[in-house]
């Protein structure tokens, strides 16, 4: 492995309190009522996720990442960047990764602007990414998914126009018309903070990160599929004249430490299960929205689907995804091996799992913070020192 | 058991307008009539064929739909009249009969109310295109596609032969690429909000039919239509859904009718 290691961690701040019926819908995104939204507890909630993502900077993470979703209980940050400027002030040392708003559900000029708002605020400490935004999105947003990735694509053009051309500059599109794009602010870093696409591995959007010399935030792909993506992305952008670096292909990976591998998965199974069983239970025609997806790849995705959206084996799960739970020394030895076979230096970590109580994630962080994240650090130096000699 | 084809009886050809492949069905000899069908193109035509004893049936694919190619480059109602101003250009086609079935109805009425001069007969069948306030047209793009089938007839035996007995990865496959040339075309609205302001163009004489228990898009919409149409008669047929054409000869005979 080569360069600085680098952790990052990511909430996804979902709604736990969910009702005993709630195994009675089939699915808890987009139709999932939102009468069982209860206020006074989505506060505790909050309270308790921004001092989470507060304290994986304390004990040493670079970077935390939030995310955006809508009408569902798997997620309270329907506006990411609100979270990312409650949260600047707070965090002292880590990165703030916006992962992101779909440019899509936003104007263009606006998301650069707010961009460049958290940018200048962190004292250029934002990243940003570009997600297409999951089909769930496009059922409960007003924009076409059968159009979806040209759009997709003008708006990600509009931005990076706002943020590398002096302006006022013009851009007559074929989604929208700017007569004067001339968005105050900018953004502190320059030319603009380090971009991403978002994705599950889709040829769309593994083109497009190539096309733009992005980097590629892939979310919960198998691990045969993450190897591909990695290997077609850095292909890919080559023929685009861009060299992708092993940090712009955050791994995701579900992590719990304990201090034995029997007490790791004792703690952390029910939550991995309520991840997968309840907070990512949703229904093939939410997920694929009419002419979201190609029909190559819908029938691809048929198949995945029912394994990563609602049935549970744990065995399956650690089969087919990243999952490291175990003690500090495996869950190094796990992140190495993977890291190196996918070729990232670059951890998303996904230790908030699920339903998890504040002590676990908290103990999970503490791990990661005290075992983990220096000893992968002195190995990673290390291994450079002797490739410089 | 192979599923029947949902094509037989009926001459294939293929036409590029346009850079789009463009498949034609046809039949029989005589004037022209044409049939625009629905966004559902899996249940056929065989309904059609007592057409072809009088006329020259000519059923073409919607691009995106059945066995035409796709044009992504077709974003509205507007791009498909123009792409059927090519294609019967390409046909030899000028003056003809022009029968159109839900969203082909919808089609059907804009292409008339364009070019009415060449529409001497317009039959609507259970057609889309009005938002219907009152009595609202269903929204076929938010529901589940397993669904839809069982939801448009009234006697589900008339179509169980078209649909496949388990998954069938292809048939869905087919279905999806249906449904999103639907929602390139429909998604932000699943009706034309200024239809009913140019329906007095269709000046020709109009029948409109429907099955009494259309669950998609309610028979009551046949007086809407009729409000705006200057000469228009309603057919409504007992015991059938929306797909009316497949479930009753007696509406197909109406039409053949009609059309005479």
């Amino acid at each position: 492995m080569s360069g600085n290691v680098r952790f990052d961690f990511m909430h996804f701040m979902p709604y736990v309190h969910l009702p005993e019926n709630q195994k009675d819908y089939k699915s808890l995104w987009v139709d999932f009522p939102n009468k069982y939204y209860d206020p006074q507890k989505g506060h505790a909630l909050y309270q308790r996720y921004l001092a989470e993502l507060i304290f994986a900077d304390k004990v040493g993470f670079d970077a935390v990442v939030v995310n955006e979703h809508h009408n569902t209980s798997y997620s309270m940050m329907a506006a990411p960047s609100l979270v990312a400027a409650a949260i600047i002030p707070q965090i002292k040392n880590a990165k703030i990764c916006v992962w992101g708003t779909p440019p899509n559900l936003e104007y263009p000029n606006r998301l650069a602007e707010e961009y460049a708002m958290l940018d200048v605020m962190s004292e250029g400490r934002l990243e940003v990414a570009f997600p297409l935004g999951t089909g769930m999105e496009y059922w409960a947003n007003p924009i076409n998914p059968a159009t979806a990735r040209e759009r997709h694509r003008e708006s990600i053009d509009i931005i990076l126009q706002a943020w590398t051309q002096d302006g006022p500059t013009t851009y007559y599109g074929d989604f929208y018309t700017y007569r004067y794009l001339n968005p105050w602010p900018r953004p502190y870093q320059k030319p603009h903070p380090p971009c991403y696409i978002v994705g599950t591995g889709s040829p769309e959007t593994v083109e497009l990160a190539a096309k733009l010399g992005f980097g590629y935030s892939s979310v919960f792909v198998t691990k045969q599929r993450a190897l591909e993506l990695n290997q077609n992305l850095r292909r890919l952008a080559a023929e685009h004249g861009h060299h992708i670096r092993p940090e712009q292909l955050p791994l995701q990976v579900i992590t719990y430490v304990a201090e034995t591998k029997e007490k790791a998965e004792e703690e952390a199974i029910e939550h991995i299960r309520f991840f997968f069983e309840d907070a990512l239970r949703t229904t093939p025609t939410f997920l694929a929205p009419p002419g979201y997806l190609s029909v190559a790849e819908l029938k691809k995705r048929a198949a995945l689907a029912d394994k990563l959206h609602g049935a549970f084996n744990f065995d399956n799960i650690n089969e087919s995804f990243f999952v490291a739970v175990g003690t500090a020394d495996q869950v190094v030895e796990q992140l190495e091996e993977w890291g190196a076979r996918v070729g990232t230096n670059h951890f998303n970590i996904l230790g908030a799992i699920g339903n998890m109580p504040h002590w676990k994630v908290v103990k999970n962080l503490t791990y990661l913070g005290q075992d983990v994240i220096p000893r992968m650090r002195a190995r990673a130096a290390s291994e450079r020192r002797v490739a410089a000699e | 058991m192979a599923r029947p084809d949902p094509l037989a009886g009926f001459e294939r050809q293929t036409h590029t307008i346009n850079g789009v492949k463009t498949a034609v069905l046809t039949a029989g000899r005589g004037e022209p009539l044409v049939f625009f069908h629905g966004a559902g193109t899996w249940h056929g035509f065989n309904f059609a064929r007592p057409w072809a004893e009088k006329y020259r049936v000519i059923i073409p694919f919607h691009p995106g739909f059945g066995e035409s190619g796709d044009d992504p480059g077709l974003s509205d109602m507007h791009d498909y009249v123009m792409h059927y101003l090519d294609l019967f250009d390409a046909l030899g086609v000028d003056k003809l009969r022009l029968v159109g079935f839900s969203l082909g109805g919808w089609l059907a009425a804009k292409f008339a109310m364009e070019h009415g001069r060449r529409v001497e007969r317009l039959v609507l069948v259970g057609p889309a295109g009005l938002r219907g306030k009152t009595r609202p047209t269903g929204d076929v793009l938010s529901l589940p596609p397993e669904q839809i089938p069982a939801l448009l007839v009234s006697n589900f035996d008339v179509i169980k032969p078209y649909l496949p007995e388990g998954p069938d990865l292809d048939f869905m496959g087919d279905r999806y690429r249906e449904g999103g040339t639907l929602a390139r075309l429909l998604w932000e609205h699943p009706y034309d909000k200024k239809l009913s302001r140019y329906l007095h163009r269709l000046t020709m004489p109009t029948l409109l039919v429907w099955g009494e228990d259309d669950r998609l898009i309610p028979a009551a919409q046949a007086e809407i239509w009729r409000s705006f149409i200057p000469k228009a008669d309603i057919q409504i047929f007992k015991g059938a859904g929306h797909l009316v054409l497949d479930e009753k000869r007696e509406a197909v005979d109406a039409v053949q009718r009609f059309l005479s």
